[in-house]
């Protein structure tokens, strides 16, 4: 991995990731038109299209913050693609029809492919971990939200008025539950698969 | 698996557990599928935790910012094209009309354009800084001010965030946009030349605001001069090519 050239538009990662105005701005003008344009050729309106676009932009955003996302092909093409195979796992979900998937849009590389995969499924695990993370009884989401912010587990133990092994133990539970609520859901079948 | 087992994960990743059992630990990861498994998602979803808590507010800020600049945009765009789609139901005296409206705005706009100014032009938003960096104070106050447009408080606060951070190409440019504001275009040409002249990501936009700057002194050669340094690949091509047609 280390190998790979890193393109110069990875300036547009770390301007999301600076949460730049003016790189964000940038991507509005040069790249969302495009995505636009797909997605009400495909059945859908000007407002979905706000909403994917918006979506996207946060899952890169989060994808970087987390796995230091490096982009190894240009923007337009990623990004792209990203929008695009959300915009059809949409349509299957609600079940609208009659997809015309034009490939000649951008010719994109298997870099690019393989980058906006990586991402896509980055996004689809990070909702499914939040929406499992919602079915934790409240003890352990309390717990979790205190473990993750405070730094040391002595002042969350203090806080929440329990002994320091006794958080600690928690902590391991809790996470342990949230890891079982994941496997145990179709959805992360499908994601695996 | 065992409560037991994502007890022991915690403790081998907080590093308490003695070395002996550490070694046990790392030779179980390697001979037990089930358990490296077990291991490996746990950590993942430690390490979602640990993000999803740690950048809470930058994130937060990040999305509200993101929902401002992609509301502006869709906007804009959507009045544009509810004119096309109506002008597709005019018949032709209607086009009479419009022509005629068409002349009067033209000439309107002839007069309007004929002077571009400076604040035609300016159209950075607002800004936001507090995402990361350690002197989060002075980036709140610097922000706040900038967006309200306080810019003597906002030179203020750059110039001491620039002091702890000298190399900082974002901040230099929202400094250099501050003193334009504040007229003190000296200091704002000369941060502006040295982002020009760098290779930050700023150096397009650095450019772009210096030609504005010109404009604001009313330098209109020098603004030219500037104006058509500008690559074609930066993001204000296209208005720095209509400043230049309404400047020669």
């Amino acid at each position: 991995m280390g190998e790979k050239k890193i393109h110069e538009d990875q300036k547009y990662i770390e301007g999301l990731l600076n949460n730049n105005s003016f790189i964000i701005q940038a991507i509005y003008d040069k790249f969302v038109p495009k995505v636009v344009n797909y997605i009400k050729l495909n059945n859908g309106t000007t407002e979905e299209a706000q909403d994917i676009i918006q979506d996207t932009l946060v899952t890169i955003y989060n994808q970087a913050n987390e796995k230091e996302l490096k982009l190894t092909c240009p923007f337009d093409a990623y990004f792209f693609l990203l929008c695009k195979r959300k915009w059809l796992n949409e349509l299957k979900k609600s079940s609208k029809k009659e997809v015309t998937i034009n490939e000649e849009i951008l010719s994109k590389s298997d870099e690019a492919q393989e980058l906006a995969f990586e991402t896509s499924v980055f996004g689809e695990k990070e909702a499914l971990f939040a929406e499992m993370f919602q079915k934790l009884g409240n003890a352990c989401k309390d717990l979790l939200a205190a473990t993750f912010k405070i730094k040391s587990m002595e002042d969350v133990a203090k806080k929440i008025g329990v002994t320091y092994a006794y958080a600690r133990k928690k902590k391991s539970l809790c996470i342990g539950k949230l890891t079982e609520l994941v496997r145990k859901s179709p959805k992360f079948n499908q994601l695996n698969n | 698996m065992k409560d037991q087992d994502y007890i022991l994960f915690e403790e081998y990743l907080s590093k308490i557990l003695p070395l002996d059992d550490v070694e046990a630990f790392e030779a179980r990861l390697k001979t037990d599928l089930e358990f490296n498994e077990s291991f490996n998602f746990y950590k993942e979803l430690s390490s979602y935790l640990e993000h999803k808590f740690k950048n809470e507010e930058a994130s937060k800020s990040f999305q509200e910012n993101l929902q401002s600049i992609s509301n502006n945009h869709f906007n804009k765009t959507e009045t544009t094209s509810n004119i096309k789609e109506k002008s597709k139901t005019f018949n032709l005296y209607k086009y009479a009309i419009a022509a005629s409206i068409a002349l009067l705005l033209g000439i309107f706009a002839l007069n309007q354009f004929s002077n571009p100014t400076y604040n035609d032009y300016a159209d950075y938003g607002s800004i936001s800084l507090t995402v990361r960096g350690s002197n989060n104070e002075l980036l709140n106050t610097a922000e706040h001010a900038f967006n309200s447009g306080n810019y003597a408080k906002a030179e203020d606060a750059f110039r001491n965030l620039i002091k702890l951070d000298e190399n900082n190409s974002e901040l230099k440019l929202y400094r250099a946009i501050t003193n334009i504001e504040l007229n003190d275009y000296e200091m704002a040409d000369k941060v502006l030349e040295d982002l020009r002249r760098g290779n930050s990501v700023y150096k397009n936009k650095a450019t772009w605001y210096l030609a504005l700057s010109k404009l604001k002194q009313k330098d209109n050669k020098a603004c030219i001069d500037v104006l058509k340094t500008i690559s074609e690949d930066a993001d204000d091509y296209k208005q720095a090519k209509k400043l230049l047609r309404q400047l020669d």
